[in-house]
């Protein structure tokens, strides 16, 4: 799966939103929402299952509010849909590295600004998990108990919340500086070192799928 | 196996996936003693500290804290014997004041309030903080917060310290703080072990050396040995530092390695030379 051209990972994980807000709903919504869950499951099961489980988790709270503020039906029908974005961007992320992405990018002539802020959106997920992980082992080694009472899981949501917040923050700044000292936007052509293949055979598959949601749009609009 | 020092490795094997970080390591460090962990960057050094820690666990062997088996507790457990400053100390605290963080161990665990604050009082004192006490921590520089850290760690009055780079970003003074604390520690009986790369303050601070090699124990002896024997530290990747390489290069008698043992020496071979 990985092995597909980025532009097509991020066209698949575009899509399926794409149909789950056109498509009529809740049959529309929750058809993506599985689909979007299948995809991790492909490549590799027990790698998907770990992913699978992450979208689910993301995606929890979304339906615990809904319930809250709405009825069953439309629960469902906006439910479905939320899952679908929920678990296609999970899946992408999962799948597709910054890097190749940023190298498809500029190979096709994108400015390297415009493509490393697309590649920083999707790098600072495994970046923000693992420091976020470093910060609760470094409270865990004050005697920070992260498992018992809802009052401890209280107290170590605090001990992780304000580090990791604020040294993102502070990452923001970072990278920006980076971006500037290296004269991003200078408006200089970038040659790639490895321009990742595109094969003809997914650029038929995007443009497909560009056409199919055209015409489920123009379907359902008329 | 007989557990004699504060902290021992026996044997231990550690891999992150098929990436083997430890192999065979086995070390012992006496309460009281001051040791430094050398080695190159992915040598393994920050795993041991997460070893002694029990944020991982070993794949073989065992780790002995005191008479603790590390195997089947949790860091918060470990934390009863264990104080700990990772090498990204500066990104983990997140009370208001620099006072409550430092507060946070010994709170955690679960002690009465007129000792939580002894000991709070005790940490600040000895890195010479308390001036910054009531601070919000990330007001403070990160050279300070990085104190603070440390300051945290000895809050929990461990018996065994492990400390990773924690003079990494500090000036001349703030390592020399950092000195201070933790011989002073150590003085009282813990077990010290401390990633540098910093051969300068290891030579000042610390008495043993351990040196790994891409996950092995190359190399376990005084460190006034090995920082003076250039030909040893060159394959390990290490640099004498200055005060070595000087006693070697002027084949001083004793061949110190602290900067005060090296100017008393000097001063004793040029006396005797001036008076003869
Ligand atoms: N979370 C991890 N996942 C996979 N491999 C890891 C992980 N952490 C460390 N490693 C690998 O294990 C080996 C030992 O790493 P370790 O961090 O213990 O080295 P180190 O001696 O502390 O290096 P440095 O001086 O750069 O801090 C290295 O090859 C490193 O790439
Ligand atoms: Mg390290």
């Amino acid at each position: 799966m990985s092995a597909l051209h980025p532009f097509s990972l991020l066209a698949i994980a575009a899509a399926l939103p794409a149909f789950a807000w056109i498509l009529p709903a809740p049959t529309g919504g929750l058809a993506t929402a599985g689909l979007a869950l299948m995809l991790p499951l492909v490549p590799d099961p027990r790698w998907g299952v770990r992913v699978v489980r992450l979208a689910l988790l993301t995606a929890a709270p979304f339906w615990l509010f809904l319930r809250l503020l709405h009825d069953g039906p439309t629960t469902v029908a906006i439910g479905g849909r939320i899952t679908t974005m929920v678990a296609s961007f999970v899946w992408l992320v999962a799948v597709l590295s910054p890097d190749r992405l940023v190298e498809a990018m500029v190979a096709r002539g994108w400015s390297l600004a415009v493509a490393y802020v697309f590649a920083a959106t999707l790098s600072a997920v495994p970046v923000l998990k693992a420091r976020a992980r470093r910060i609760v082992e470094a409270q865990r080694c004050r005697g920070l108990s992260p498992r018992g009472s809802v009052a401890n899981r209280l107290r170590a949501l605090r001990a992780l919340a304000l580090p990791l917040v604020l040294s993102a923050l502070h990452e923001v700044d970072e990278r920006t500086l980076a971006l500037e000292t290296r004269g991003l936007g200078a408006g200089v052509p970038r040659t790639p070192l490895a321009a990742p293949p595109d094969r003809p055979a997914e650029r038929v598959a995007r443009w497909a799928l560009l056409l199919l949601c055209l015409a489920a749009l123009i379907w359902r609009l008329a | 196996m007989a557990v004699n020092g504060a902290l021992a490795f026996d044997g231990v094997a550690f891999s992150y996936g098929n990436v083997a970080a430890l192999r065979d390591v086995s070390f012992e460090v006496a309460a009281g003693e001051r040791v430094a962990l050398l080695g190159r960057n992915g040598a393994g050094k920050s795993s041991v500290v997460r070893l002694v820690t029990g944020v991982l666990h070993p794949d073989e062997g065992t780790v002995w804290v005191g008479d603790w088996d590390t195997a089947g507790r949790a860091p918060e457990e470990l934390a009863w014997r264990v104080g700990s400053v990772f090498q990204h100390a500066d990104q983990q605290l997140f009370a208001r004041t620099l006072r409550e963080d430092v507060s946070f161990g010994p709170r955690a665990l679960g002690f009465p309030a007129p000792e939580v604050r002894r000991r709070t009082d005790e940490a600040l004192d000895a890195l010479d903080l308390h001036a910054h006490a009531a601070q919000h921590p990330y007001d403070l520089s990160p050279a300070l917060r990085k104190l603070a850290a440390l300051a945290g760690a000895l809050a929990l009055e461990p018996t065994v310290l492990v400390l990773d780079e924690p003079t990494a970003g500090l000036d001349r003074a703030g390592r020399g703080r950092v000195a201070d604390a933790v011989r002073e520690h150590a003085d009282r009986g813990a077990a010290l072990l401390v990633v540098t790369h910093d051969l300068a303050f290891a030579a000042e601070t610390l008495q043993r050396g351990i040196v790994l090699d891409r996950g092995r124990l190359a190399c376990d002896e005084p460190l006034d040995r090995l920082l003076t024997s250039a030909e040893r530290l060159k394959p390990l990747g290490l640099v004498p530092p200055p005060v070595a390489a000087l006693s070697v290069a002027l084949d001083l008698p004793g061949r110190p390695v602290r900067e005060r043992d090296a100017a008393d020496t000097l001063a004793r071979v040029a006396g005797g030379r001036s008076r003869s």
